[in-house]
């Protein structure tokens, strides 16, 4: 130990810092990834059981290295170029898919403190990193010279812009009520007791937040990006092997970055429900649990990944234009007739509800 | 060289290296896509001269915004490409003459000029730590500049309804369209008529 | 610390490479108006240098201004072009002469 300590020393300031800002990374994303895997496992599952069935359970102790195995059949299938597509363009889509949705994690806060990067606006960094998804996929239909990926490509770029503007409406809620766009301020904002979280006053917010963020990720109900019956399998359909995996990967990754953010911003992140309650925290040996922790913060992600494959096996697909509607006719109003209330409550000086 | 220095040159690069590819390339997606990489190391630059909160608009704004705007116009368009490039060639001289001769005239001005030795520019008071540059704008925003602030709000306005009116087509008459409200308010009993008959007929 | 003529250089630099591009791509509407955003982008490079070096937040503010008005003016600008388009068949710009101005 005191030789891996003196070997530490050793190293020069810069390399040190870069060293211990590259080991928060793999510990931000390792998790992440391992999730990722694990949603698609939690996916099948959870549909099979709602559709009376059993869903993956051949590989490994109940079905649990399915995920693996999924990985490795990607990783050795060929990956085809078609032909007169655009070659470069074809293989950087799935990259700038992927990358924002990982990126965006260097701003979440899993505890007090325990965060990558502090910036004081980062809610305005996460939103400007969601806006930047849509190329992948507005690449990945373009270059693909498929007639199918291209119209699904303007389909789900122009769904992702529209449900972005209701979406940075929530957002501007969420900071009115915190004062703050950090968002470690804004979850400790929300510290008092459970009644404080910014989910009762910001109901409707974050309705639409939630809502927008499932047509943001173009999960079901609201999938006729690929929506199979219609347009094959969407912009990826001429994707094959990793360059497939790839969008899997940025689509479960933005599902769980969207869970993480509607957690932190309405349901109070790694704040326990019982806070406040003195007589359950001090409870001798498993007091911890209902203490502040980020067991919570992972808890409220579970719940909310959990609503998403809940919808996708209850509601049936919308129809293209009743999206464009939804989002533009009725979210949007919504968001504004919220904030212009919350803007009055907020001006007269009724924070303590807020 | 600083570090800050060293990353300045690195986005100064690459923002000139885009920009000339902008007004390169032949198709308007790689030049709509190489725009795309000008504005977001510029929008790197800006941070790096401490305009965090201008840094991310642009970036949220004209990166996930315009730009995408851009793409869908010249995908939907079917544009025929070899005719409007034919004569790159025979502007070539004339463009980079211009080009180069204001860009020489502007840097000998900003070289000879006070900018490097004036005490004015030398003493950049450094942002304290708690320095929050999206708040200072927005109290500058909502007092000084507040109106402004509102007729930026109305130009905006303007253009999206300019925008929808100069697209919006009037379909042909006789096509049957979907009216979403008419058919939500559908009921039951609008459409469904049960009827008894009796059975053995 | 970054000198303030380096950033005035590249603004110029970039001012100049779109000055070109018009230029060389006289014939496409849509290059031209990425080319207007490119100019925009390197006026808006100077007030943010200034911005910076005088310590005076009037300078972003009137970049926040800009952004505004070339949002409003490429939507608007693509609505035409859409509409241009639409009506002749071609964003050529030496087609569009029925005006006989």
């Amino acid at each position: 130990m005191g030789f891996l300590a003196s070997m530490w020393d050793l190293v020069p300031d810069v390399l040190q810092t870069i060293i211990v800002i590259l080991l928060k990374i793999v510990a931000i994303l390792l998790p992440l990834i391992l999730a990722v895997a694990y949603t698609t496992l939690a996916e099948r599952k959870v549909i099979g059981f709602m559709q009376v069935r059993l869903g993956p359970n051949r590989v490994g102790p109940r079905g649990l290295f399915q995920p693996f195995a999924d990985v490795l059949k990607l990783l050795i299938k060929e990956v085809v170029i078609p032909a007169e597509s655009n070659r470069y363009l074809f293989l950087l889509a799935p990259m700038l898919a992927l990358v924002p949705s990982f990126v965006a994690w260097s701003v979440i806060p899993f505890f007090d403190g325990g965060v990558l990067a502090n910036i004081n606006a980062g809610l305005l960094f996460l939103l400007a990193l969601t806006s930047l998804g849509v190329y992948g996929i507005i690449l990945a239909g373009w270059a693909s010279n498929s007639k199918y990926a291209m119209l699904s490509a303007l389909r789900a770029g122009a769904q992702v812009i529209s449900y972005e503007i209701a979406m940075g409406f929530a957002l501007v809620g969420v900071l009115m009520a915190a004062g703050d766009l950090n968002l470690t301020k804004i979850v400790n904002a929300q510290s008092g007791s459970i009644f404080s979280w910014f989910i009762w006053p910001l109901f409707g917010l974050f309705l639409v937040y939630f809502i927008s963020g499932v047509a943001e990720t173009n999960r079901a109900p609201f999938d006729v990006a690929e929506g199979e019956s219609e347009i094959v399998a969407g912009f990826h359909v001429e994707y094959s092997g990793m360059g497939f995996a790839l969008f899997f990967l940025a689509e479960y990754a933005n599902m769980i970055l969207i869970s993480a953010l509607t957690s932190l911003m309405f349901l109070g992140g790694w704040l326990s429900p019982f806070q406040g309650l003195t007589f359950l925290t001090d409870t001798p040996v498993i007091g911890w649990v209902f203490g502040n922790g980020i067991h919570w913060l992972f808890f409220k992600i579970s719940i909310f990944l959990f609503l998403y494959l809940w919808f996708r096996a209850t509601f049936p697909r919308y129809r293209y234009d009743q999206i464009m509607r939804l989002g533009w006719k009725v979210l949007i109003p919504v968001t504004i007739v919220w904030i212009f209330g919350e803007m009055i409550a907020v001006g007269l000086g009724w924070k303590p509800w807020l | 060289m600083t570090f800050v220095q060293f990353l300045f040159n690195i986005y100064a690069g690459i923002t000139i290296a885009a920009a000339i590819g902008v007004v390169t390339v032949r198709n308007s997606v790689y030049a709509a896509l190489c725009l795309i990489l000008t504005f977001f190391s510029s929008a790197a630059i800006w941070i790096l001269l401490e305009a965090e909160f201008l840094g991310i608009v642009l970036v949220l704004v004209y990166v996930g915004a315009v730009m995408v705007l851009f793409l869908f116009v010249i995908m939907m368009l079917d544009i025929n490409r070899e005719q409007l490039v034919e004569r790159f060639i025979k502007y070539l001289p004339a463009g980079i003459a211009v080009a180069v001769i204001i860009a020489i005239e502007m840097i000998v001005v900003i070289q000879r000029s006070a900018f490097d030795t004036s005490e004015q520019y030398k003493a950049v008071a450094q942002n304290a730590p708690d320095y929050n540059n999206t708040e200072a704008l927005g109290e500058l925003l909502y007092t000084q500049y507040l109106y402004p602030f509102e007729i930026a709000a109305v130009v905006l306005l303007v253009a999206i309804i300019a925008a929808i009116m100069l697209t919006l087509r009037k379909r042909a008459v006789n096509v049957r369209s979907q009216d979403i409200e008419k058919q939500l308010r559908v009921r039951p009993e609008d459409r469904v008529r049960l009827v008894k008959m009796k059975s053995g007929q | 610390m970054i000198p303030l003529s380096h950033t005035l250089i590249v603004a110029a630099i970039l001012f100049s490479i779109s000055l070109a591009g018009m230029f060389l791509n006289r014939k496409n509407v849509l290059i031209l108006l990425m080319c207007i955003e490119l100019m925009l982008l390197s006026v808006n490079l100077n007030f943010i240098a200034f911005s910076h070096y005088l310590n005076d937040l009037g300078g972003q503010l009137f970049v926040f201004f800009i952004l505004t008005v070339a949002a409003a003016e490429a939507a608007i600008g693509l609505a035409i072009l859409v509409t241009m388009f639409r009506n002749r068949r071609t964003i050529n710009v030496q087609n569009l002469d029925s005006l006989k101005g």
